[in-house]
């Protein structure tokens, strides 16, 4: 490489600066990053800037830190910290059920649940997630992993062979039949494949969902491990989407990174704002079109004219969507209605209103959803 | 036929500007290093500010030959890359009659149907392969279509491995209905384009638009700008600024005023709502900045 080794170790000590910020820079990416700095004028800044950018970006969202972390690097301009939002006070509520649980534990801790009897894993898929110690929480997500190992399907344009078909499959009868003289003595049939429905996930977590968010996070990134085509949202001043925060199989990095690239985690809420948010820039996009939504909130907009616009945005997110699910773990608490104005505005556009508020309401959704084959079916 | 070679970012800018494509400096870095480096560039932005027209302004300045292909749900390797001409083979069978006829003739080139890719890998002259909407075509084809772009050949069973005499300039295009695979991320150039700011949009239409008044080319351009800002549910892109700035000037305005706005107003938004929406409620502010903005 014709350039000075100075250039090198300042590119890949930016590309170090990128990684840390969440961004994939590979050794392939740096090397890429300098063949095309060999091409222009590294004397001009914005030459710079633009090789480096369309080397190590690969999606509209890094541009903001790729813009940061350029001016750190390069102009040593005084910027915030780099990364989405400081991690610290919502990494420690994820913890929280590690680090504090395990002290006051009694020995014989190790007693799996299945030990403990029948009774216990019941008692535990009764209660509600905001009653659940640090420890009786740690149980529940192995279970809540089991419960959403499915999804709901759809029939595919694309035909398999199968014995029950109804199609006939000519190329393979055909085929076969040649043993037979010509003769198609065993006519092969060919059926709609069925593959997993879209399913798209809006998360609330607002101050009121504390206790919820959790659970209902496991519970879509066990979902997530069905395969591909889930897509999850948090919101509650504002819409974030946690897609790839999930993508890793761990479940506490998951949780983790979906927590950290939340700017608003256990704020307010504003779910009409948040929803038209998500019409506009991912249900416009399509995301929207022939899946399940499932919307996990309490239905408590901040806003004071919020309930309009939430109607306004549920109508239209219904339209396109296939079913809306509502989740609203307030609806578990024995004589709850629904009165908060958002919760009601929402109403008429939801197929399906459910609880979540405990194991049990969440195998209920798991079975829910992998119920629904009709479109908008109640 | 060869294509011409631009040694700096500056003489691309210059040469799309002459190809009537007016592009930003990032746009012309990202356009040069796709050149030099040989590289598929994605470009990825709002619907109309202009990603298939970079693809066409590259293929004037090369000069080069521009190879589309669209994509759509569904799109296979029969209608992107190759596919047999059946109703000549068997015509040529037919046509034999009593002659033999050897398999390597019935599957020889002149019974092939060339598709977009296939004609963009075999081409002896510049090509511009535009692969416009990726997003649209279906996983399989665009794990399928990295193969393509890593090695730049293609295997016909019956006839071998045909490798590309000279690259093609690749650039795919992308509206974001779905994230695309990291891997093919990863061998291509990434580009964002956003809305023009005001000065641009204006000397995009003036360029566009020979003959418009400069006056309407700024206040049709201003219009447009306060309608990206309200909230809409297709917002116009530059290609809608064009259409409404060939129109006015089509109808010797100098000027825009309400009568005219709501009698052309079609062609900048093409949704009946956001029609109505502007009709009903902001037509006349817009208006009102418009003609300010142009002073």
């Amino acid at each position: 490489m014709p350039q000075a080794s100075g250039v090198v170790s300042h590119v890949v000590t930016f590309g170090r600066v990128l990684r840390q910020a969440g961004l994939e820079v590979g050794p392939n990416r740096i090397a890429d990053g300098l063949s095309g700095l060999d091409q222009v004028d590294l004397t001009r800044q914005d030459d710079v800037y633009w090789t480096l950018r369309a080397n190590f970006v690969t999606r509209r969202e890094e541009l903001e830190i790729f813009d940061r972390a350029f001016q750190a690097w390069f102009l040593r301009a005084p910027v915030s910290p780099l990364g989405l939002s400081p991690p610290t006070p919502r990494g420690a509520v994820l913890r929280r059920a590690h680090a504090g649980g395990r002290p006051d534990d009694a020995a014989g801790d190790d007693e799996s649940p299945k030990a403990r009897g029948w009774s216990y894993e019941e008692i535990l898929r009764t209660k509600d997630f905001g009653a659940m110690t640090s420890d009786e929480f740690d149980r529940a997500r192995a279970l809540i992993a089991d419960i959403a190992a499915e999804r709901p399907r759809r029939r595919s344009r694309r035909l398999r062979r199968h014995h029950r078909g109804r199609e006939l499959d000519l190329r393979r009868t055909i085929r076969e039949s040649l043993g037979a003289g010509g003769d198609p003595v065993h006519r092969q049939y060919r059926l709609r494949a069925r593959v997993p429905r879209k399913l798209v996930v809006l998360c609330d977590v607002s101050g009121s969902m504390e206790a919820y968010v959790r659970p209902l996070l496991l519970f879509v990134h066990a979902v997530r491990g069905s395969g591909k085509g889930v897509e999850a949202f948090a919101f509650g001043t504002r819409l974030t989407r946690l897609t790839r925060a999930l993508e890793t199989s761990d479940t506490d990095r998951a949780l983790q990174d979906a927590a950290r690239s939340v700017a608003d985690w256990c704020g307010g809420t504003r779910i009409g704002a948040s929803l038209k948010t998500y019409n506009d820039d991912w249900g416009r996009r399509a995301l929207t079109r022939g899946a399940v939504v499932v919307i996990a909130s309490d239905g408590w907009e901040r806003e004071e004219s919020g309930a309009g616009l939430l109607e306004e945005q549920m109508a239209r997110l219904s339209r396109q969507a296939y079913t809306v699910v509502w989740v609203n773990p307030l609806k578990g608490h024995p004589g709850y209605e629904p009165l908060a104005a958002g919760m009601r505005a929402a109403l008429p556009h939801v197929d399906r209103f459910l609880p979540g508020h405990n194991l049990a309401s969440l195998e209920r959704l798991g079975e829910v959803l992998m119920g629904i084959e009709r479109r908008h079916a109640a | 036929m060869t294509a011409r070679t631009f040694a700096t970012i500056d003489d691309l800018q210059a040469g799309l500007l002459d190809a009537s494509y007016l592009a930003d400096r990032g746009l012309a870095s990202v356009l040069f290093l796709a050149l030099k480096l040989e590289k598929p560039l994605l470009l990825e932005g709002e619907a109309g500010v202009g990603k298939t027209e970079a693809a066409k302004a590259m293929a004037r300045v090369l000069p080069a030959r521009l190879i589309r292909l669209q994509c759509y749900e569904g799109l296979d390797v029969a209608h992107a890359v190759y596919e047999w001409n059946y109703s000549r083979q068997l015509l040529h069978i037919r046509a034999a009659q009593e002659g033999t006829v050897s398999e390597a003739e019935l599957f020889g080139p002149e019974f092939l149907i060339r598709r977009p890719l296939l004609e963009a890998i075999e081409s002896d002259e510049p090509v511009v392969l535009l692969i416009d909407e990726i997003d649209r075509a279906d996983d399989e084809f665009e794990a399928f279509l990295l193969e393509v772009l890593s090695d730049f050949q293609i295997t016909v069973p019956e006839i071998g491995t045909i490798q590309a005499v000279r690259r093609p300039v690749v650039i795919l295009t992308s509206n974001r209905t779905r994230e695309l695979h990291d891997a093919l991320k990863r061998r291509a150039l990434f580009h964002w384009i956003d809305h023009p700011s005001l000065e641009r949009e204006v000397e995009i239409v003036r360029l566009r638009v020979p003959g418009v008044p400069e006056r309407l080319a700024l206040q049709a351009a201003a219009f447009v700008q306060g309608l990206r800002r309200l909230d809409l549910e297709k917002p116009p892109g530059v290609a809608e600024t064009i259409d409404w700035a060939q129109a006015l000037a089509a109808l010797g305005s100098h000027e825009l005023d309400p009568d005219l706005v709501e009698s052309t107003l079609g062609s900048v938004l093409k949704h009946h709502e956001d029609l109505q929406a502007v009709r009903d409620a902001a037509l006349a502010d817009l208006l009102e900045e418009a003609r300010v903005a142009a002073g």
